[in-house]
């Protein structure tokens, strides 16, 4: 499963792999729940702070409820209760989740484009270069890939810290390495298929066949891996925050401050809850649909 | 094949100006050259490619031994080993071989110049001290000015004498000092994650297996998502207070009792228990619908007998391959277990060090990390050619 | 198939046994007294260690001359038994102590501290705090003049000396230089940490920004006074070299008499004769092992006499065990002089950094003591029994960029040092009544009288200031960073004053957290416009607070400069130097007719005593004069003074609350029966 190769069966019916596979994918129960939860937390996280008019009431005291509100349990007036700064919860979970999902958006993206393109490359042209190609990513692969995404927070973290660009081209920079292999993998095994012969013989340049052929033939599984990759992302930046490296206002970062209020004397324990509730509802949501896709867009795994 | 070539070279060429512009020219021309040097040796000829091999072999060797058995002993065992295995060892083994040193001497190489890129210096005091003061300890300290002399001076350290230079943070020891005890830490608080997570995933994974689509399938494979969903620091919090704030059973942190161990274990252990026993479990389901688990049960066998003789099959098949890849994860990626369990391990050091900017720390975990990662990798090749004829011929 | 389970099982099997031989050997007797120390000490060498929580050790571990009571803090007789102090307060004879031993059995004699000293300050060594002992007679030169040297003439490996670079810089303006390009070549150059302590009137006139415009003949003779001061500085060091540690500075006079000359009185100096850094170090054992070292080619910088394998100590306590990052061991020494007083047998010392850890790892029973723990909860814990507190000798302040607009304009910083309201941050961020911050001194600092408040949180006058300034209602400034290093506490309180100034005064600020090591870089290059800093006294005096404020000085980092100021601060480490300068200067003091009251009395006094007691008080006064200039300049606004606090369990006894939150681990003992 780790090394998926492409199915000759689906190619061969064209364009009705996508019916197919959606067929497939509504069929999949957990998959619709997932997606249903996903489009929810995505609505809420992107709509909800402008529908409830508090922009940037998450990072900013509101002062008329500091400091008479801090650390307040959940109730009607704060539904997530607040922090020592007396900032709704609500509002704080929201707007973490609005950069956690970016995050996860952006660095998934930016490790497809490179992974993509990367994998193509090595895999249509094979021979030397692949090994070559090939080897520079088995190197890459014998660096954890935290200490990677450390080293490169730190190398950037003298530019303005609240800009999240950093973490984007940290978590870019190692996710991008299966991607590759993956797409590799599935180029190797195409470009000897009659339609790409077909195109060559037809007098098509290397880069028409590789994007115009190959390519989206290759899509569903990186749609299947990208999925898988997001969460993955926005797991990794918990951790930063958890280790003080951060990319500001997360679901991370509210995590980990909430995991210092957790002790046997006093804990706000909705400052924990709540936004690993979300944290964790996302990742749930997200695994469930990347399974739901594999299983409808790669039928050799289903029985 | 020549477009690859413009390609590649074009993409080669705006890196390797890139790379000029922000760490310097000097430096992205040694990074080049290493690129080159690792490249050219797909171009070799075996036996030119075995005496490449023996010597990097060599040179790796003598780096380690000499701590251990002296300069002279260790110098005649490397070259002894190295003829040997340049008379003896397959052509492929010279070829990874050929692959990791020098990979390790890039990996070096790249670290540092990334440690030098980010500001701040291990040096850095709230008080400010009198320039001479630090530029004593530099010096004390081996601590050079720019990336490519420090690198220098590590690699001479590393080759000449055997040692991963000194730790500022905490003086006293050499970098290999520091670490040599915090590696079984590590090692004992990841096999006995790793032991967790193939109990508990098997477990979950068979149970679900057997009977898709029923309670059991969804309550094992809910737990599994929640090890996958949630960072592993909350769950650790969760078992925190259930075990140590609530019932007072088990130590919130430290180290040195079976005490100590079992909370970072399970921690550490249960995103890979999830991802076992979602393996597990197709594994299982895959081997229960073929026709001679049927004709099994149609026999009369004892469910029981069906379980361990044929769900478990294939149920461990699946898992047999994550292996490699979960142990490596779990040696490589317990810091911030460690962290929240102050556990004296690997991970610690390698987080204080990168934020202590304790250039000599980091580059000695990045080293040890590299060659674990690297070794595993290299095991589970072999074990499936042991596991899998098939794979004996390519590897 | 078998052959997988054989194999898992295999695995496991190796697994679990590896795992049991790792802790089958690390069973050991429980301690009397745990704590959680913080942090990993970075060394156990009392001349390399500079952190409190390597203090606590280092001062178990070795005693010095004195050492501080563990309940006055007040230094009592340590390794010397007894002291007499000249008539001048310059000279100082200890008697050491018959019975003091390293734990080996090598008495300590004089020759001992004389060596010791003479190493703190060795320059080769770079040791941090070596300036701590710098008011013995010699021993600045002998630590730094070299360097001073090099710097200003030369030889340097690379780049200009400052001799050359001033040559260049009269070169390009034949004209002379103004007041600022003048600040920006003494704060790229340094100058002011090489020719601290000068008497060139010459070079004096320079670091005080020479009133205005510096003229080129006025750089040229700067230039040949650098020449002499290098000269004076290079023959001192020579000096020094000869004799400091033989027969002057610090000197043995037999066995067990040792003499210290200081370059003037210090009231003080037995407290630093109690510090860490002041400690005894086992000379025989480090001779023998950098010989070792030696004869097998490893590198200096590993030197490792303090590890548990080597290290010899005089002090209450001997190290048993240092596992790093696991915990540090001490037990009772059996060769202590007075070990019949100390009263815990072992000591463990847990270096977790994490506040949640470290509260919770207490709070379940794992430790007794526990300094640190998560600041937001400070609330829930404050209001139990076992939580300890006390005003500290520290100060909270934000840091101002007085390099560039609209912090270059003192009113601008005065109105947000106006504007903040410091009661509601420690009411409901800080918690612990700590006092609020209107001057830069905490109290309590002995006599010292701070000066009368200059302004206080007023929000209207501070709207009023800054539209004075040009920037009514904060129109005109862009937007600001308030940068802070990562740490919640930190975080809240920089929440809360941006918020407020942007409601106060409608300013823009935005809360920026670097990490440590980033933070330290950006505020050492000026690249922030609020920053925020905190600074611990270093001693009962308020010159630990005030001197860092010097032009240039290493831990400003905010620009600010003023010639008055600077001068102030010289007189105060030198009463002597005022004397002549009197007539002139008083005048330019807010309570003149105070000063020259002072100035008549020391004059008048009869008797050294009297002289020296009437010179104290000058002293005092002129600081005083220099926190009021600051206080109306403010290039930083204090916030709160710290109150230090911790968690100890009630059993805990012999724990005392200090300002300085030392607690000395050879007064505590437990109460078995409370336990």
């Amino acid at each position: 499963m780790t090394e998926p190769t492409t199915n000759v069966q689906a190619i061969e019916k064209g364009t009705s792999l996508w019916d197919d596979a959606w067929r497939r994918l509504k069929k999949n129960r957990l998959s619709i729940v997932g997606a249903v939860m996903l489009a929810l937390v995505v609505l809420v996280c992107a709509f909800g702070p402008m529908i409830m008019n508090m922009s940037h009431d998450g990072e900013n005291i509101v002062e008329d409820t500091f400091p008479e509100q801090a650390n307040q349990a959940p109730s009607a007036s704060h539904l997530f209760g607040t922090d020592e700064l007396g900032r709704s919860y609500l509002a704080r979970v929201l707007e973490g989740g609005q950069m956690s999902l970016l995050i996860g958006l952006i660095a998934t993206l930016a490790s497809v484009i490179i992974g993509v393109i990367y994998g193509s490359i090595a895999g249509y042209y094979g021979g030397r270069l692949d090994e070559v190609m090939m080897r520079a990513v088995d190197f890459l692969y014998g660096i954890p890939y935290m200490f990677l995404v450390i080293l490169i927070m730190l190398m950037f973290s003298d530019a303005q810290r609240d800009s999240p660009l950093p973490i984007f081209f940290a978590l870019g920079m190692v996710q991008w390495l299966t991607t590759a292999r993956i797409v590799r993998g599935q180029v190797l095994t195409l470009r000897h298929q009659e339609f790409v012969q077909a195109a060559r013989v037809m007098g098509a340049g290397d880069m028409r066949i590789i994007f115009r052929h190959i390519l989206p033939n290759t899509l569903g599984v990186v749609v299947v891996y990208a999925t898988l990759t997001v969460p993955a992302v926005i797991l990794l930046e918990s951790f930063l925050s958890f280790l003080g490296l951060g990319a500001g206002l997360t679901w991370g970062l509210l995590v980990s401050e909430g995991l210092s209020v957790i002790n046997p004397v006093e804990s706000y324990w909705w400052r924990l809850v709540f936004p690993s509730v979300f944290l964790a509802l996302t990742l749930f949501s997200l695994n469930f649909v990347g399974d739901g896709l594999r299983d409808a867009l790669d039928p050799r795994t289903r029985k | 094949m020549r477009g690859a070539v413009i390609v590649v070279g074009s993409i080669g060429a705006v890196f390797f100006l890139a790379m000029g512009l922000t760490v310097g020219l000097w430096e992205a021309l040694v990074l080049l050259i290493g690129v080159a040097f690792i490249s050219s040796m797909l171009w070799y000829p075996p036996h030119v490619m075995r005496i490449v091999g023996a010597a990097l072999l060599a040179v790796f060797l003598f780096a380690f031994l000499q701590t251990i058995a002296g300069t002279v002993p260790g110098a005649v065992i490397a070259i002894v080993l190295a003829v040997l295995a340049w008379r003896f060892l397959p052509v492929r083994v010279h070829r990874r071989v050929g692959f990791m040193v020098p990979s390790m001497v890039m990996l070096i190489f790249v670290t540092t110049i990334l440690m030098y890129m980010a500001p701040g210096s291990p040096f850095a005091q709230e008080k400010q001290t009198t320039q001479q003061a630090l530029e004593a300890q530099a010096k004390k300290f081996k601590v050079e000015k720019t990336a490519l002399a420090f690198f220098g001076t590590y690699m001479k350290g590393l080759l000449a004498d055997g040692t991963m230079g000194l730790s500022v943070k905490v003086q006293g020891r050499t970098v290999e000092q520091l670490l040599m005890p915090a590696l079984p830490v590590s090692m004992s608080l990841g096999l006995l994650a790793l032991v967790i997570a193939c109990f508990l995933g098997l477990v979950l994974g068979i149970r679900a297996g057997l009977k898709p689509n029923s309670f059991a399938d969804y309550s094992s494979m809910g737990v599994a998502m929640i090890g996958i969903s949630l960072p592993n620091f909350v769950i650790g919090a969760i078992l925190l207070v259930i075990f140590s704030y609530s019932f007072q059973l088990l130590p919130v942190a430290g180290w040195g009792t079976y005490g100590h161990l079992i909370l970072p274990a399970i921690t550490l252990a249960l995103p890979y228990a999830a991802y076992i026993a979602r393996l597990a479990r197709n594994g299982t389901i895959e081997v229960m619908q073929q026709d001679f688990v049927r004709t099994a049960r149609a026999k009369g066998l004892s469910e029981q007998t069906v379980i361990v003789k044929h769900a478990l099959k294939g149920a461990i098949l699946p898992v047999v391959s994550f292996l490699g890849p979960a142990t490596a994860g779990i040696f490589t990626g317990s810091f911030v277990v460690e962290k929240l369990f102050a556990v004296p391990g690997m991970g610690q050091w390698f987080v204080t060090g990168a934020l202590g900017r304790d250039y000599s720390v980091v580059l000695g975990t990045a080293i040890i990390y590299f060659t674990i990662i690297t070794l595993f990798n290299l095991l589970v090749d072999f074990a499936y050619a042991w596991l899998d004829p098939r794979v004996r011929e390519e590897l | 198939m078998y052959r997988n389970l054989l194999g898992i099982g295999a695995v496991f099997a190796i697994a679990l046994i590896l795992v049991g031989i790792t802790f089958s050997a690390s069973q050991e007797e429980p301690a009397d007294f745990r704590f959680i120390n913080g942090s990993e000490p970075k060394s156990l060498d009392p001349h390399v260690v500079t952190g409190q929580l390597e203090g606590r050790i280092v001062d178990s571990l070795f005693e010095g001359l004195t050492f501080r009571d563990p309940k006055t803090l007040k230094p009592v007789p340590g390794c010397a038994e007894s002291w007499d102090i000249s008539a001048d307060g310059k000279t100082y004879t200890f008697h050491i102590r018959e019975e003091a031993r390293w734990t080996d059995g090598v008495p300590i004699t004089a020759h001992t501290f004389a060596w010791s000293w003479q190493r703190l300050q060795e320059p080769s060594k770079g040791h941090e705090y070596a300036y701590i002992l710098h008011v013995i007679k010699g021993a600045e030169a002998y630590n730094l003049y070299e360097g001073h040297v090099e710097r200003l003439v030369g030889p340097l490996e690379k780049g200009d000396t400052i001799v050359q670079a001033l040559a260049k810089l009269r070169r390009e303006n034949p004209g002379g230089v103004d007041r600022a390009t003048w600040s920006g070549f003494m704060r790229d150059q340094k100058i002011n940490d090489v020719v601290k302590g000068t008497r060139d009137p010459v070079i004096q006139r320079a670091l005080l920004g020479a009133d205005g415009r510096l003229d080129a003949g006025f750089l040229e003779q700067l230039g040949s006074s650098l020449e002499r001061e290098a000269e004076r500085r290079r023959a001192l060091h020579t000096q020094a070299q000869e004799h400091f540690g033989v027969d002057e500075g610090v000197y043995a006079k037999d066995d067990r008499t040792l003499v210290v000359e200081l370059n003037a009185a210090t009231p003080y100096f037995l407290e630093l004769t109690s510090f860490y850094s002041a400690h005894p170090v086992p000379r025989h054992l480090i001779e023998r092992l950098a010989a070792e070292r030696k004869a097998s080619g490893e590198n200096e910088g590993k030197e490792d006499w303090f590890l548990p394998d080597n290290i010899v100590t005089n002090g209450p306590f001997r190290l048993s065990a240092w596992r790093v990052n696991e915990k540090i061991r001490l037990e009772r020494s059996e060769t202590y002089w007075n070990k019949e007083s100390i009263r815990l047998r072992i000591i463990d010392a847990f270096p977790y950094d994490n506040t949640n850890t470290a509260l919770n790892v207490y709070l379940t029973g794992g430790a007794d003591w526990t300094p640190t723990y998560p600041t937001s909860i400070v609330g829930a814990l404050k209001k139990r029994p076992d939580f300890r507190k006390n005003p500290g000798m520290v100060v909270y302040y934000y840091r101002f960029n007085c390099t560039k607009p609209p912090f270059n304009d003192a009113r601008v910083r005065r109105a947000v040092a106006m504007a903040i309201d410091r009661q509601l941050i420690i009411d409901n961020i800080t918690k612990l009544g700590q006092p609020p911050a209107y001057r830069l001194t905490p109290p309590g600092l002995g006599d010292y009288e701070p000066p009368p408040a200059a302004w206080g949180y007023d929000p209207e006058g501070a709207r009023k200031l800054l539209a004075d300034a040009g920037f009514p209602g904060g129109k005109g400034i862009g937007s600001l960073t308030l940068l802070y290093n990562t740490n919640e506490s930190h975080k809240a309180i920089a929440e809360e004053v941006a918020s407020q100034l942007k409601k106060q005064l409608g300013f823009q600020v935005k809360a920026l957290n670097q990490e440590w090591q980033i933070y330290q870089a950006s505020t050492l290059a000026l690249e922030y416009d609020i920053a925020r800093a905190g600074w611990i006294g270093d001693y009962l005096d308020p010159n630990t607070f005030l001197d860092m404020w010097i032009t240039n000085g290493g831990n400003n980092q905010t620009g600010w400069s003023h010639a008055l100021y600077d001068r102030l601060i010289a007189y105060a480490a030198d009463v002597d130097t005022f004397l002549p300068d009197a007539e002139k200067v008083v005048p330019e003091l807010k309570e003149h007719d105070k000063a020259r009251a002072l100035v008549a009395a020391v004059s008048s006094a009869d008797g050294a005593a009297a002289r020296v007691d009437a010179a104290a008080r000058l002293r005092l006064h002129i600081l005083r004069e220099a926190e009021a200039i600051f206080c109306d300049e403010l290039p930083v606004v204090p916030l709160y003074f710290y109150v230090v606090s911790s968690m100890v369990q009630p059993y805990v006894k012999g724990f005392y609350q200090h300002p300085q939150d030392i607690h000395p681990l050879r007064g505590l003992w437990i109460d078995k029966e409370a336990r």
